[in-house]
């Protein structure tokens, strides 16, 4: 069967099994651009679910799936930062295996980048203004 | 036309002549058929004459004199007088994308043949020269990755060695190994560049896509050493700013050992190409005494069969302890400077090897307190570390008052750095030399007379960065 | 000029003239140049035969199509990004951040080197004491437009405050919202916390 790359045939079956049947497939190939087998290595907060497969070349191997809440809208910045490290090959471990550091001021809710939504930064000065207002002295 | 009128209301018909046009026409056919376009012209046929084969009328006040029975054209009519032509004039760029950035060419044209090749630059000047006067030696690092901004260590490189030769100090042995190797790696960067746009500009659109796949290799070395992909302020004053990560040496090896067939690849579709060669064999011509006279260097000028490489010809870094050879061409031609960056490339690799394997154990930085920052680990456990730390990140290192003038082979050619201290911690000038301002300079001289086609290969052979050119 | 006359000098000289003077002129042991152009075509009978087979035969056409026919059969090396992302190493210079110490208090204490070595001059601080006696900064705004990721804030930094954090995915649709001040600073800080925290454990050998 190998010789003849008639697995193949067998292996795409397998893919589409288990990217959920010909419609999740199709859904999958629109919003990824791609069919991927791998397994879970785990989930964040936001619902992202990354995989591994080492079968693929480095930079392929590891893959994030971005949250259904996010529909189409999904962007590069909604992985979360425990992940980040894991999913550009800065470490091997994933966060579900050692955990990172835990300080109480560590603020883990998502937040994907907000620009062009109403919760977009917009600047402000943190300093005490260098100009006073003139009151006005009142007649006692 | 009224006497006319009142001529046939009194219907003296007496007065009606009849004339034979077809008679009176016959000399002028000539005119009309000789025109000297030899475009499709029309002219006279039968029934054009049947046309006139008519009695007319002509007033009886007037008499019909030899000159009006003779028709003549209407091109016979005109004064032939002198006009005054011009050439076509041309803007090439700055948009477009053969220009390599934002190189404005004003072309006089001679149907497609370039007369004369106008390079208007300053479009990405920033005033680097200037600013630099401002800022502490440390603080103009920078500045010279957004130079050539496809051989950003080689700048740095030059720079540093021109601060290094002020203050009379030498990077220890392991930091200029690490130099020499990165500069070679940064080679590889410029010519994987050069070869892509190159063959692009020609019309081969494949070896840009494998090139840059190369590229990207490289340039994940830079990030893994420096922490940027392109600008990376990796080589100091004094030696380099970080020691190699551990793991970057095996996989360079790894890369190395890859990359020649990858060149080979390119190779395939180039080098015997016939198109390839039609397009670059015998386009750009630079003999050696315009190569020397305009002021050429690096590939231009060994392209032309003159030996000159500062690496051989005034070692620096560790470029005097690694063999290489220095590839020359003969025919000063498009096609073997082509072929000379091929084989630079095969010979950086070459030198890169040597690198790994020779990489001496040691320190990265000179351990002069006054100008190498103080690790983080002695800064913060050392008082007068702290001191020096500050120190240095404020006021910044004092230099000796003196100039220097200190060239580096990039792999556009000599990038050299002229710096003069007045022994304050700013230098007083730093006039850069950028090899690509006179290689511009030249591409009038090289491009005379060829096709508009062509300026785009010499364009490409020429290597221009307009980082640099523009400063 | 003057390199003409001594090149065309060199040329007109007899050469055996200057080949007894090169020891005294060059240092060089051996040559280490070579001549890589195309070699001028053989013009023996056979030579030109195969010569004109290439040319009708279209031989290197065919080893050109070969090769991209070849690179047809192989994997794609390109990424699918925003699902797949490329390699990066802890000394990535990205999104500036400003750390914390575990206790939560902000670690700038408004010493400006930051601002100083800034090549950009990128960074604005102002500082006051605080209530309770610490000098703190009020004011600590860096205008991400200018800043050109440099890395020297971070070197400068004596305590780690500001920090070049690993982020690179901080887009804006407005020149605005890369105007950061302190707070916002201080809330990349706490979101990429982890992830500093661990750039600087895999690099603190080398720093």
């Amino acid at each position: 069967m190998a010789f003849f790359g008639l697995d193949r045939v067998s292996r795409f079956f397998n893919l589409i099994k288990e990217n959920g049947g010909f419609r999740q497939s199709l859904y999958k190939l629109y919003r990824q651009n791609d069919l991927k087998s791998g397994t879970l290595v785990g989930t964040d907060k936001l619902g992202n679910k990354y995989y591994e497969n080492n079968e693929y070349f480095l930079g392929r191997n590891r893959w994030v799936i971005y949250s259904p809440s996010l529909g189409t809208d999904f962007d590069g910045s909604a992985v979360s930062p425990a992940w980040f490290g894991w999913l550009h090959y800065k470490t091997d471990i994933p966060p579900t295996q050692k955990e990172h550091v835990q300080y109480s001021y560590i603020d883990t809710t998502p937040s994907p980048n907000p620009t062009g939504t109403n919760k977009a930064y917009i600047p402000y000065t943190t300093g005490k203004p260098k100009i006073q207002a003139w009151v006005p002295p009142t007649r006692s | 036309m009224a006497t006319l009128l009142r001529n046939l209301g009194r219907s003296t018909v007496n007065k009606l002549i009849a004339w034979d046009f077809k008679a009176t026409l016959k000399p002028a056919i000539p005119t009309i058929l000789a025109g000297s376009r030899n475009a499709a012209s029309w002219y006279p046929d039968e029934k054009y004459f049947k046309y006139y084969d008519v009695p007319f009328l002509w007033p009886e006040n007037e008499e019909l004199t030899e000159e009006m029975k003779k028709m003549t054209s209407y091109n016979g009519i005109l004064v032939p007088e002198e006009k005054e032509v011009q050439n076509m004039m041309l803007n090439f760029g700055p948009q477009h994308p053969a220009a390599h950035g934002v190189l404005r060419l004003v072309m006089e044209l001679d149907g497609e043949t370039v007369l004369r090749n106008d390079p208007h630059i300053g479009l990405l000047h920033r005033g680097t020269e200037k600013l630099i006067e401002y800022k502490t030696y440390l603080q103009a690092l920078p500045y010279f990755d957004r130079l050539d901004y496809v051989s950003m260590m080689c700048n740095e490189q030059a720079y540093c060695l021109a601060v290094e030769k002020l203050l009379g100090i030498e990077a220890p042995l392991r930091a200029k190994y690490i130099r020499t190797m990165f500069g070679e790696i940064t080679r590889i960067l410029n010519h994987c560049m050069f070869l892509g746009a190159h063959a692009l500009d020609v019309g081969a659109i494949t070896p840009f896509l494998y090139v840059f796949e190369e590229r990207e290799k490289l340039m994940e070395f830079y990030e893994r050493v420096s922490g940027a992909r392109l600008h990376a302020a990796y080589v100091r004053p004094g030696g380099v700013a970080l020691d190699l990560p551990i793991g970057i040496m095996d996989d360079l090896y790894d890369f190395i050992s890859k990359f020649g067939e990858r060149l080979d690849e390119c190779e395939d579709l180039l080098t015997s190409n016939r198109i390839w060669v039609q397009r670059t064999k015998d386009v750009g011509i630079v003999s050696a005494e315009d190569a020397l006279n305009y002021g050429f260097s690096g590939v231009m000028l060994r392209g032309s069969g003159i030996k000159w490489d500062i690496r051989k010809a005034a070692p620096y870094d560790a470029y005097g302890l690694v063999e290489f050879d220095v590839p020359i061409g003969k025919n000063g031609d498009t096609y073997d400077r082509y072929l000379i960056r091929l084989e630079e490339m095969r010979q950086s690799l070459n030198i890169i090897e040597q690198c790994l394997n020779n990489m001496p154990p040691g320190e990265v930085r000179t351990d002069d307190a006054k100008i190498v920052p103080p690790k983080r680990a002695e800064m913060k456990s050392s008082m007068e570390a702290l001191i020096h730390h500050f120190k240095l990140f404020t006021q910044g290192f004092q230099v000796p008052p003196g100039a220097t003038y200190t060239a580096v082979e990039a792999p556009k050619g000599e990038f050299g750095v002229y710096l003069v201290s007045d022994g304050s911690s700013k230098p007083y000038r730093c006039k850069i030399k950028a090899p690509g301002f006179a290689h511009l300079a030249g591409l009038d001289m090289v491009a005379k007379n060829h096709m508009l086609a062509d300026v785009v290969a010499i364009i490409g052979t020429l290597d221009i960065v307009f980082g640099e050119v523009d400063r | 000029m003057a390199a003409l006359r001594v090149f065309t000098i060199s040329r007109l000289v007899p050469q055996d003239l200057l080949r007894g003077s090169r020891p005294l002129l060059v240092s060089s042991r051996r040559s280490n140049y070579k001549d890589v152009s195309m070699p001028e075509p053989d013009m023996s009978y056979g030579a030109i035969t195969e010569r004109a087979a290439t040319t009708i035969f279209w031989t290197e056409l065919a080893r050109g199509f070969a090769v991209t026919l070849g690179t047809m059969f192989k994997e794609p090396c390109t990424i699918n990004y925003p699902f797949e992302k490329g390699p990066l190493s802890p000394r990535f210079r990205g999104e500036h951040a400003l750390r914390r110490y575990p206790t939560g208090e902000e670690r700038c204490i408004a010493c400006k080197l930051c601002e100083a070595i800034c090549p950009a001059q990128a960074i604005t601080i102002e500082a006051e004491e605080r209530e309770d006696g610490a000098r703190r900064t009020t004011r600590y705004d860096i205008d991400m437009t200018k800043c050109i990721y440099c890395g020297f804030c971070q070197e400068a930094c004596p305590v780690d405050a500001i920090v070049e954090g690993p982020n690179f995915e901080f887009t804006t649709e407005t020149h605005e919202e890369l105007l950061y001040n302190k707070e916002k600073l201080l809330s990349i800080g706490d979101k990429w916390e982890p992830e500093i925290a661990a750039n600087i454990q895999a690099d603190y050998l080398y720093r």
